[in-house]
C-alpha cells in the first residue's frame, strides 16, 4: 500500500530558512545545515529499505500562482498565502506493509533538527493512496 | 597496476559490446536489452566464479545468445500475427577490435530525440548506468525514466538509424558534446538531491568527454569540451562549505582546488586552441583557465576574460554568456562602465526575472559604493530563486551591507 507523508510550512518558515529575520530569528548556517543532511538520511535510508516512491520539496508560497476561473476564462493569480498561513511545503510518497508503519516513518520526522519555536508547531500529515476509482467509491 | 574494479570495468565494455552487438546484428533496441542482461549476469556470476580471460569476448557471446533469443520470441510472435518474416540478420562481420563507441554515442543523439531521451540513452547505453540509476540522479521515478528510454530506443529504430557514423556527423557531434555537457552540469550545478549522485553525474560527463577525445584526438572542440570539465570539476572541493552552502569564486580557499585537473586542463586547452577552429567550448575552457591560474582572485587576469568573452559573444546569442561579460567588464574596467552595459542587456526577456541578473546588479551596486541600493538588489534577487542555499547566500550579502552601513 502507498502512503503520501505531507508536511507543512508558511512563507514566514521559508523566509527564516533562507536567512531572513522575520520578527522570528533566521536560521544559522549550522540550523540549515543540519537540517539538509537530516533530510538526505531520512531519505536515503528509505531508498535504502526500498520503501521510497517519491520525495519532493516545494518551492516558498510567495512563488504560488493560483489558477481559477472568473467567467468561464482562466486567470492567474499570484500565491494568495498570507505570510503566516501554513501550506504544503513538501511531500513523500512511501510504499510499505500498513498505516502503522507508515506512521512510525513520519514520526522520525519529529526529530528533524530546527529552531526550537519552528519544532514546537511542527507537524505532518499521512494519508493513503487511493489507486484507483474503486478505492475512492470504497 | 592494480586490477579495475568490476563496477568500472563493466562500464567500460557496455558500449564495446553494445556496439560490437548492433553492427553485427542491428535491432539496436532488442541489443541493448540483450546487453543490460549480459551485464546482469556478469555482476551475479564472475564475483562468485571469477573473470574470465577475455570479459568482452564473454559478454559479447553471452549478449549475442540472448539477442538470438529475444529476436527468436519477437519471430514467433510476429509468425503468430501472420506476418511473412525471414529473420532479418545483417551479414555476419567477423567481431573486429574496433571500438564502436563513437558510432554508438552518435546513434543516441539521434537528432529525432528530445535532449532529455538523448541524456537517458546515453547514460544507458554508453554510460551503463542501470535505468534505477539514471532515474535516481535525475529525480524521476523508476517507472518514467523506463518509459522515457523505451520510448527513445523505439525512435531511433523508427527513423531507421544504421550502424554508421552519420552523414550529418558534424552536427551530431555537436549534440553529443551538448548532450556531454548536460550531465556534467547536472551533477556540478546542482544543489538539490542526494548530493553523492550528482558527484557521481559529473564523472560521468567527464568520462564521456574523455572517451570523446580518446576516439576524437584532433577535434579542438572536443579536447575544448574535456578541458572546460576539468578546468571546472577542480573547483568543486572548494564550491560548498562545510553545511552545503555555496561558496563564490572570489572566496573559494583555492588551495583546495584540485591541481592535477587544472594542470591537465590548461595544458588540454592550450594545446587546442591554436589548432583551430575556435569553438564555444575551447572559450569557457580558456576563461575557466584563466579563472584557476590566477593566485587569487584579486590577481585574475580580467582583461583577458572580458576579451574572451567578447569572442564568445560572437559566437553565441547567449544571455548568461552576456552577463559574465558584464561581470568582466566591471572587473576589468570600474563597476560604472559594467553598470552601463547592464544597462544594455537587462530588457532581454530571456534573463528580465533571472535572479541572476539582480545578483550582478547588486555586486556592481555594492562595488560602486551604492550600499542602499545594493541591498535592494540582493534582496530582489533572493525572492526570485527558489534555490534556499542561493537565497540563504544573497540574504546574507543584503544583511553584511546593512551591517557595515549603519552608523
Amino acid at each position: 500500500m502507498k502512503y503520501m507523508i505531507l508536511t507543512y510550512a508558511s512563507q514566514q518558515d521559508y523566509d527564516g530558512m533562507a536567512g531572513k529575520d522575520t520578527g522570528k530569528p533566521a536560521w544559522t548556517g549550522e540550523d540549515f545545515a543540519a537540517m539538509g543532511a537530516f533530510m538526505q538520511k531520512f531519505n536515503d535510508d528509505l531508498a535504502e529499505s526500498g520503501e521510497l516512491v517519491e520525495t519532493r520539496a516545494l518551492a516558498a508560497p510567495v512563488l504560488t500562482r493560483r489558477l481559477g476561473s472568473k467567467d468561464g476564462a482562466a486567470v492567474v493569480t499570484d500565491g494568495p498565502y498570507a505570510e503566516t498561513q501554513e501550506v504544503l511545503a513538501g511531500y513523500w510518497i512511501v510504499e510499505c506493509d500498513s498505516f502503522d508503519r507508515a506512521t512510525e516513518i513520519a514520526a522520525r520526522l519529529a526529530d528533524t533538527p530546527a529552531p526550537e519555536f519552528v519544532r514546537a508547531t511542527a507537524y505532518a500529515d499521512i494519508r493513503p493512496l487511493a489507486e484507483g476509482q474503486e478505492d475512492l467509491v470504497g | 597496476m592494480s586490477e579495475p574494479t568490476l563496477e568500472d570495468l563493466l562500464r567500460e565494455l557496455a558500449p564495446q559490446v553494445l556496439g560490437a552487438l548492433v553492427r553485427r546484428y542491428g535491432h539496436f533496441d532488442t541489443a541493448e536489452d540483450a546487453v543490460q542482461e549480459a551485464l546482469l549476469a556478469a555482476t551475479r556470476q564472475w564475483p562468485s566464479q571469477g573473470r574470465p580471460d577475455d570479459p568482452r569476448a564473454w559478454l559479447i557471446t553471452v549478449a549475442s545468445r540472448r539477442l538470438t533469443d529475444l529476436l527468436r520470441s519477437e519471430q514467433a510472435r510476429q509468425r503468430r500475427e501472420d506476418k511473412v518474416s525471414r529473420w532479418p540478420l545483417v551479414p555476419t562481420e567477423p567481431v573486429g577490435d574496433s571500438d564502436d563507441t563513437l558510432v554508438l554515442l552518435f546513434m543516441c543523439c539521434h537528432p529525432a530525440l528530445s535532449a532529455a531521451s538523448q541524456i537517458a540513452l546515453t547514460l544507458r547505453a554508453v554510460g551503463g548506468l542501470t535505468t534505477a540509476e539514471i532515474s535516481r540522479a535525475f529525480l524521476v521515478p523508476e517507472a518514467t525514466m523506463t518509459r522515457r528510454i523505451s520510448r527513445a530506443k523505439q525512435s531511433v529504430k523508427a527513423a531507421g538509424a544504421r550502424f554508421s557514423l552519420p552523414p550529418d556527423q558534424a552536427e551530431r557531434l555537436e549534440a553529443v558534446l551538448k548532450v556531454s555537457y548536460l550531465i556534467f552540469n547536472e551533477g556540478y550545478a546542482s544543489t538539490t538531491g542526494p548530493s553523492l549522485q550528482r558527484v557521481e553525474l559529473a564523472s560521468e560527463g567527464i568520462r564521456l568527454a574523455r572517451m570523446l577525445h580518446r576516439l576524437l584526438p584532433d577535434d579542438s572542440e572536443v579536447a575544448g569540451l574535456l578541458a572546460l570539465m576539468l578546468l571546472t570539476d577542480a573547483r568543486r572541493p572548494a564550491r560548498t562549505g562545510p553545511g552545503g552552502e555555496l561558496i563564490p569564486m572570489a572566496e573559494q580557499d583555492r588551495g583546495s582546488w584540485i591541481t592535477a585537473e587544472i594542470a591537465e586542463g590548461v595544458e588540454l586547452i592550450t594545446k587546442a586552441l591554436p589548432q583551430g577552429p575556435v569553438g564555444p567550448y575551447q572559450l569557457q575552457a580558456a576563461i575557466a583557465a584563466v579563472h584557476d591560474e590566477a593566485p587569487s582572485a584579486e590577481e585574475t587576469d580580467w582583461p583577458q576574460i572580458k576579451a574572451l568573452y567578447e569572442v564568445l559573444l560572437q559566437l553565441t546569442d547567449n544571455p548568461m554568456v552576456a552577463l559574465n561579460h558584464v561581470v568582466a567588464v566591471a572587473m576589468a574596467c570600474g563597476p560604472a562602465e559594467g553598470l552601463q552595459l547592464l544597462g544594455r542587456i537587462e530588457g532581454d526577456e530571456r534573463i528580465v526575472a533571472d535572479h541572476r541578473l539582480f545578483a550582478v546588479r547588486a555586486h556592481l551596486l555594492e562595488m560602486s559604493g551604492d550600499r542602499i541600493a545594493a541591498r535592494a538588489a540582493y534582496v530582489e534577487a533572493a525572492t526570485r530563486t527558489t534555490s534556499l542555499q542561493q537565497q540563504r547566500y544573497l540574504n546574507a550579502k543584503a544583511a553584511t551591507i546593512a551591517q557595515t552601513s549603519s552608523p
